[in-house]
């Protein structure tokens, strides 16, 4: 009895300590010299483009997520349904895409960008993300788990493939598609290093990237304002985790447990 | 016809794999190779290996890459072993055991840019860690503005935010564990210590090995903490490699030597992996 109090003490101070900053960040947001309210969240608004940010981040996340859900689908469906010639060597490349470290193709990227006047456009934040390998390794591992039965029917049906792959896969395939979805909308949320670079003019950056930039700008030293912009960053995820936490975490170690 | 419709489920996906993946390895490859200035394209050379000559006798990138192997190697073996005794801890019913494993695992999910922001205000010569040290009696400092004590900030930070997920992926490899394994070492009169260094652990090589080289990856490519809180400074105690990478290709342009920099950092990371993979003997049955 003893050992298990000491325990669950031990485990609530590193409870206390590993919540307390964004408890903190939180509580600094909503102070302003002494009072509490949502002063620094309208200063912030009006100090900077931050609707903007918000905004950009926002559509960015959306279509990235379409096109994970839709496009990433289709890879998946192609990898564990049809079989074609070289599938073996195109499905190691999947797993070789994850492993290629950001910064060995941002430069050709970026001078990509540049030569298709792609930078400062919402193409350049959307495109490369637009399919991840993360997520055809998902959703081709949930098909694999599923017998062909139902595509066969509607094949015999007349179906068309297009038609199987919309009305049947996809509705079967919805599990693994809402954590693809919610995979690519928290990564792509808080993505920086692409957003950095590939974008110049502040009507174009995301909220991270914005914020950052902002942190080391003029105000810089105002902690109200910058908790408040953190805050903004970091609520929709919060409440992302409260609403699909359970497919957050089978995203997660599925992707590095199964691999 | 057959083909073709698999071509095209397989198009998007290899249209993005040609621009965005096969097109830069290739190309970054080629730059490394060159001198090459995106502001200046008409004055590009052939460096050959110059530039990765260049890098080992670079003593700003060897302080960033010693820099960068102090990270990893000071932060990668704590965030482990604090997942692992955390995962332990919340594997078996505790009150509050849902509301715990979230508050450790949410910190995982906020934007590093938040979290550097955040940790930027608790290290400040007025943020709330000198507050509460004053309580102390303890003098505090601009902890960030310290050439000794701003890295090992950023790589407290850095095992704050990891340890949540590291965890959660403990707590699903200690979930596969045969239950039966405790119950037949409990009527043997093993204890529960002795239980965890012959069951626990050996079972979990497989997750360890994933959980040690997924974050050493992630280490060797610190960024967004040094962007945001020390841009490399004071005297360049916090430069790393990536950061170090990113100011000579967008500040000084030197795309050439920075797409050097890129393959000897993705060579490095790679050659780690393997040698994590081996030495924790991948593939190997669990138990040997």
């Amino acid at each position: 009895m003893m050992k298990r109090l000491l325990v669950w003490a031990f485990i609530f101070l590193a409870f206390l300590l590993s919540s307390f900053p964004l408890f903190w960040m939180l509580f600094l947001s909503f102070k302003t010299q002494g009072q509490f309210g949502l002063q620094n969240y309208s200063d912030l608004m009006a100090s900077g483009p931050f609707a903007r940010y918000v905004l950009n981040s926002l559509v960015v996340a959306l279509f990235v997520v379409l096109g994970n859900v839709t496009l990433a689908a289709m890879t998946g469906y192609a990898f564990a349904r049809k079989s074609f010639r070289g599938r073996e060597v195109l499905f190691a490349t999947v797993l070789g895409t994850l492993m290629i470290p950001k910064q060995a193709t941002m430069i050709p990227v970026f001078i990509l960008m540049t030569k298709l006047h792609l930078l400062d456009t919402y193409a350049a934040l959307i495109l490369p993300f637009l399919v991840d390998g993360f997520s055809i390794l998902l959703i081709r591992q949930y098909l694999l788990s599923l017998p062909p039965d139902l595509e066969e029917a509607a094949r015999l049906d007349g179906a068309s493939e297009l038609r199987v792959f919309w009305q049947v896969v996809m509705p079967l395939a919805k599990p693994a598609l809402a954590v693809v979805a919610i995979n690519a909308f928290i990564v792509n949320w808080n993505s920086f290093i692409y957003p950095l670079i590939l974008t110049s003019r502040q009507a174009m950056r995301t909220l991270p990237v914005g914020l950052a930039l902002y942190a080391q700008g003029e105000h810089s030293l105002d902690w109200g304002h910058l908790m408040s912009g953190s805050a903004l960053s970091a609520l929709p995820i919060l409440l992302v985790f409260l609403l699909f936490s359970r497919q957050i975490i089978s995203g997660l170690t599925q992707g590095a447990v199964k691999g | 016809m057959r083909a073709r419709q698999t071509l095209f489920f397989l198009s998007p996906w290899l249209l993005t794999l040609a621009a965005f993946y096969l097109f830069p390895v290739v190309y970054s490859l080629v730059l490394s190779l060159l001198n090459f200035n995106p502001l200046n394209p008409s004055a590009t050379t052939w460096a050959g290996l110059a530039n990765y000559s260049r890098a080992f006798q670079d003593p700003l990138l060897c302080k960033a890459a010693v820099n960068t192997l102090y990270f990893v190697v000071g932060t990668v073996p704590v965030t482990t072993v604090l997942a692992l005794v955390l995962a332990i801890l919340l594997n078996r019913s505790l009150p509050g055991q849902t509301f715990f494993r979230a508050g450790f695992f949410i910190p995982t999910l906020v934007s590093m840019v938040v979290i550097s922001l955040v940790f930027k205000q608790l290290y400040a010569q007025d943020g709330i860690l000198n507050q509460a040290l004053s309580l102390l009696g303890i003098p505090g400092r601009a902890w960030l503005l310290d050439e000794r004590t701003a890295f090992p900030g950023i790589m407290l930070m850095d095992i704050w935010s990891a340890i949540g997920y590291y965890m959660l992926l403990f707590l699903a490899g200690l979930q596969a564990i045969p239950r039966e394994l405790y119950e037949a070492a409990s009527i043997d009169g093993s204890s529960k210590l002795s239980q965890i260094f012959q069951i626990t652990l050996p079972h979990l090589r497989p997750v360890a090995l994933v959980v040690i080289v997924v974050n050493t990856i992630r280490s060797f490519q610190v960024f967004i903490e040094v962007f945001v809180m020390t841009r490399g400074g004071p005297l360049n105690s916090t430069l790393t490699v990536v950061y170090d990478l990113y100011e000579r290709a967008f500040y000084r342009f030197e795309m050439g030597y920075a797409s050097a920099i890129a393959y000897l950092l993705f060579a490095v990371i790679f050659l780690v992996s393997l040698i994590q993979a081996r030495f924790l003997r991948l593939g190997q049955p669990v138990g040997g």
